[in-house]
């Protein structure tokens, strides 16, 4: 029809493709100009002020925003441009990707919570390689690609609070299922492993027992809920569901909630402690635990701030002083342990606004 | 292939949306423009260019394949085991390419002879592939490379990596591959039309098999790749990135139903995508924004063109008089 | 084997409009009893009246997902932005109605308004832009989840802020099942119903059997294809609320993977990928399927890495039965008529 005209609909392609280009850059532009700094990002902060990333895992979650609250404190308090970095998508790629364009901005120091520890090796050391200082938080990273590893509980500490949420909330013990995130996760594997291992041999676990086959809900909602009632379904002594996943705990709780079996069975672990003060409130559950995320992102980015300033090294026997947020001591290969747990229990749950 | 200005008309309009996004990327960030940082945020997108190469003769010819990066992953944990078991790259890696494409053909032959639909054949083996990459990896995954498999991650010429001027090569090569042998004609010729082609005599199942092969063995080549620049392989290795690979291959115009599309304008959409992603993340753009910002690209670039056509059909469909004088103008000729 | 399958099929009529809907029924129904026969052998548990609820009650909101989800594959169209719906949906109007109490009654009626304005706007991509489905729903998935995530801010909403019926309805069990699955059976039914009788419904498996010479016929492919995402939409909201309230703390990636779930229900449940052919009946089967196989795998202790395996071999297997059954229906009818004329 207008084939006369094809000479004119590619001039017009290629004009509409500039508009399209165009509107791109008008409708990004206003959102491009809200980041999540405290100052312009055009680089020209002073020249002494000292600039901190924060990278968690992803950006979607409750937990790491919690984590941000710290860091943002300790930039205000010390006086640092402190920036929040990420994707939305819970990939290791994408982290990857953040980080290795967090480095031509040349931070002082990252602070960085690991989706996979050993694919990342390689961008962090290329930062530290730049002379940016590493801080890992809640999910390390390989030994010799950070300074310093803020752990939040040692395994062992993290196992044995967690049996012992299990043991408040049925004091007679009996069968424990796990749900963990992924196969690939280090810290839950890790978990899982000294779990089964206390239960076996620590005489304070005697009445627990577990299911040998480990169950992953990849941190989903729906996934953790359809797992916890098939494990119900498959093991009709099940007592206790523990899962070291903020997500998928409280979603299992959920799910023996919705099906009648409060009481009779319980979910526990590591949760925000308002994804599970109704449960606490209602007695469906009666203890779970977690640690304060703010604060140990605010021990974390201090740590960083130190190191960068030069306040700090990273050798074993060098003292953090977080204020008032206590003094840490750095162990053995650059860990640092917080090890300051909460039990949340239905007295204690209206203390934490998190 | 007619190489007539009128049939590339979309890698112009690649082009000049990536001149418009280094534009945007600049403003948004004085680190963009630095040729180093380029080069080293280019490494990023080896992998998706890889998978994409792989996955375009498998869309021109009108099927799809969304497995390729659980095959990536089997290739990667694949390396890394050979790997650390000591053996040679000269024989870890044709071993491996081997392993994926044959996976590949797996997906080819459910697709090709069973008749199965490629878009739910490629979602289950999108599973069971993914399950076999765990198997192989294990509970912790593969670290501890021995360097020699770790070369293509680092190397570099001059300042440009080895990795980037591979994804030249291989774009190069394909181009070729589809333009000019008959598996690429057979390709187009599938997609256009697969009942008509096979009883030109076209070897439709051979061709399709071979497609997904090789779809397969370049997912494998990016998983070495994996290798090289993680150092490091797991079971979850690209989890979820074939949307991004999905996307790309849409954005270089090649249609989702077959027949059409040019290699070189894969590489000119990746260069588009990590233009716009480079310049996002070196700038901080909240996590967000960069996801609008991409799904909102997918749909103005076929979406906006559409628009002003319907809006020229619509303008031009209230000029009744340009009618009867084209009827005019054809009289006139027929008569001298 | 064939003489049997013959006499289905003549019983049945599979070659004629709604008997050839039943025709892909039939192998997704075998493929579940083959599941149900094989989990059971292996764990006698996995037969009691218990778990068998159990499943449904997983498979409740996966089913009402795929209804929606069928009546664009019947159009020979995909949507891939089914997650995103209901993840911005549960998240959107939770919040609002945790933050605005009054509206509480009115979340579904909410939902559906936003539900069918996102599906609306797929449709009008797909349909009067004619950007081809893929590529519009896989940018829409983005765009619309990018807006969750923009508007929660990485904010949790607790159970505690929904509204107590929409909670009390996940828990409730009328006549021995779960209320959920009464609603995804309401859902199915109302939509195969409306399908199979109303002229619309019509419409859409003659558009999607053959678009052009629906075109012909004088059908709208706009109306029709921005109908059936608007319908899609709607469905994925309800499903979002439900889910929603199911899940309690809801988070800004709710229901983010799903469509890959969804599809692989749609199309073990016999709908062609094609379009034109196909029920909702069978999507709501096949979740039930997918359902039925991951809690048997947890049934049968089988470690997690063998699950991915096992799930992706079953969906290919189920295909496979599905084109078997069909081809062999197809068959059996086909030569009888042949011989028909013949005589």
């Amino acid at each position: 029809m207008f084939s006369h005209n094809r000479n004119g609909r590619r001039l017009l392609g290629g004009a509409a493709a500039a508009l399209a280009a165009a509107l791109l850059i008008a409708g990004c532009a206003s959102t491009a100009t809200t980041p999540t700094a405290t100052t312009p990002d055009e680089g020209v902060a002073p020249a002494d002020m000292i600039k901190i990333f924060m990278a968690p895992k992803f950006t979607g979650l409750a937990y790491f925003e919690v984590a941000k609250v710290g860091g943002v404190e300790a930039g205000e308090e010390l006086g640092f441009d402190f920036q929040y970095i990420g994707s939305d998508q819970p990939d290791a790629t994408t982290q990857i990707s953040t980080l290795t364009n967090a480095i031509p901005q040349k931070p002082d120091a990252l602070v960085v919570s690991a989706i996979d520890g050993d694919a990342i090796a390689p961008a962090l050391k290329l930062a530290r390689e730049a002379g940016i200082k590493v801080v890992t938080y809640d999910a390390d990273s390989a030994v010799d690609a950070r300074d310093l590893f803020i752990n939040q509980l040692s395994y062992e500490f993290a196992a044995s609070i967690m049996l012992d949420a299990a043991l408040l909330n049925s004091p007679d013990g009996g069968l424990v299922g796990f749900i963990s995130a992924s196969p690939t996760a280090p810290n839950h594997t890790a978990h899982v492993k000294i779990m089964k291992e206390l239960i076996d041999s620590d005489s304070k676990y005697s009445s627990l027992s577990y299911i040998d086959t480990v169950q992953f809900a990849g941190d989903d909602a729906q996934k953790s809920q359809d797992l916890a009632l098939a494990m119900i379904q498959a093991n009709p002594d099940l007592k206790v569901i523990i899962s070291s996943s903020a997500v998928s705990a409280p979603s299992a709780q959920q799910a023996i909630v919705n099906a009648g079996l409060s009481g009779k069975v319980f979910a526990t672990g590591f949760a925000l402690p308002s994804s599970v003060k109704d449960f606490l409130k209602n007695g469906d559950s009666v203890a779970f635990a977690l640690w304060d995320p703010a604060e140990l992102g605010y021990v974390a980015t201090v740590a960083a701030y130190q190191l960068a300033t030069g306040m700090i090294t990273a050798e074993e026997g060098q003292v953090i002083d977080a204020g008032k947020a206590g003094k840490y001591t750095v162990g053995k290969d650059g860990e640092v342990l917080y090890d300051k747990p909460l039990m949340f229990t239905a007295d204690n749950i209206d203390n934490y606004d998190f | 292939m007619k190489l007539t200005l009128r049939s590339w008309r979309w890698e112009l309009i690649l082009v000049v949306l990536i001149i418009f996004a280094a534009i945007w990327s600049s403003t948004l960030s004085p680190y963009f423009l630095d040729p180093v940082n380029l080069l080293n945020s280019s490494q990023f997108f080896v992998i998706f260019s890889l998978m994409a190469f792989g996955l375009f003769p498998i869309v021109v010819q009108g099927e799809i394949d969304i497995s390729l990066a659980s095959t990536l992953a089997v290739g990667s944990v694949m390396i890394g085991k050979l790997a650390v078991s000591g053996i040679p790259m000269v024989v870890g890696l044709p071993l491996t390419l081997l392993v994926c494409a044959a996976l590949g053909a797996i997906n080819g032959i459910l697709v090709a002879v069973a008749g199965l639909p490629s878009l739910v054949v490629t979602l289950g083996t999108l599973g069971a592939y993914r399950g076999i990459a765990f198997i192989i990896a294990g509970d912790i995954g593969v670290t501890g490379i021995p360097e020699e498999y770790l070369t293509l991650g680092s190397a570099r010429v001059g300042i440009v990596p080895v990795s980037v001027i591979l994804v030249v090569v291989v774009a190069g090569l394909l181009t070729v591959l589809m333009a000019f042998t008959r598996f690429g004609r057979y390709s187009y010729s599938i997609g256009s039309n697969h009942r008509a082609s096979r009883m030109a005599g076209v070897p439709v199942a051979a061709t399709r098999i071979g497609a997904y092969a090789l779809g397969g063995a370049s997912a494998g080549f990016a998983g070495l790749i994996w290798v090289a620049q993680y150092q490091s392989a797991r079971g979850d290795n690209a989890d979820g990135t074939i949307l991004f690979v999905v996307t790309a291959v849409v954005l270089a115009g090649v249609s989702i139903k077959g027949g059409t599309g040019h290699a070189p304008a894969v590489l000119l959409a990746i260069v588009l995508l990590g233009t716009l992603q480079t310049g996002m993340k070196l700038a901080n753009v909240p996590g967000t924004s960069q996801t609008l910002v991409i799904g909102s690209l997918l749909i103005i670039s076929i979406g906006v063109p559409r628009l002003v056509e319907i809006a020229r059909d619509k303008i031009a469909a209230l000029k009744p008089a340009q009618e009867t004088t084209t009827i005019k103008h054809v009289e006139v000729e027929t008569r001298v | 084997m064939s003489a049997g399958i013959k006499t289905l099929t003549r019983r049945f009529s599979f070659t004629k409009g709604a008997g050839a809907l039943r025709g892909r029924f039939i192998g997704v129904l075998v493929f579940l009893a083959m599941l149900i026969v094989v989990f059971s052998i292996l764990n006698p548990r996995f037969l009691s009246f218990d778990n068998g609820r159990s499943i449904l009650f997983t498979a409740a909101i996966l089913a009402i997902a795929a209804t929606g989800q069928s009546l664009v594959v019947l159009t020979g169209n995909l949507d891939l932005s089914v997650g995103s719906i209901m993840g911005l949906v549960a998240y959107v109007v939770f919040d609002i109605s945790g933050k605005v109490p009054e509206l509480q009654p009115f979340v579904l009626v909410i939902a559906i308004l936003i539900g069918g304005f996102l599906g609306f706007l797929n449709g009008f991509f797909v349909s009067v832009l004619q950007i081809p489905s893929i590529v519009a729903t896989l940018g829409t998935l983005s765009i619309y989840r990018g807006f969750v995530s923009f508007y929660g801010n990485a904010r949790e909403i607790t159970s505690g802020t929904l509204p107590p019926w929409m909670r009390e309805l996940a828990m409730a069990i009328w006549l021995g099942l779960p209320a959920y699955v009464w609603v995804a059976f309401t859902v199915v039914i109302i939509t195969g119903l409306t399908l199979r009788y109303h002229p619309w419904g019509r419409k859409l498996y003659a558009y999607g059997s053959n678009p052009e010479a629906a075109h012909f016929y004088g059908f709208s492919s706009t109306q029709i294809v921005t109908g059936a995402y608007t319908g899609a939409g709607i469905i994925a909201a309800t499903g979002g609320l439900l889910l929603g309230a199911q899940v309690g703390n809801i988070n800004s990636l709710l229901a983010s993977g799903i469509e890959l779930q969804v599809l692989a229900a749609v199309v073990i449940g016999g709908v062609s990928i094609w379009g034109g052919s196909g029920s909702v009946y069978g999507a709501a089967i096949g979740a039930v399927v997918l359902a039925t196989i991951n809690n048997g795998l947890v049934m049968v202790q089988v470690q997690e890495f063998y699950r991915l395996l096992i799930q992706g071999a079953a969906i290919i297997l189920a295909v496979a039965v599905d084109a078997l059954v069909q081809k062999r229906a197809l068959g059996a009818t086909t030569r009888r008529r042949i011989m028909e004329v013949e005589s």
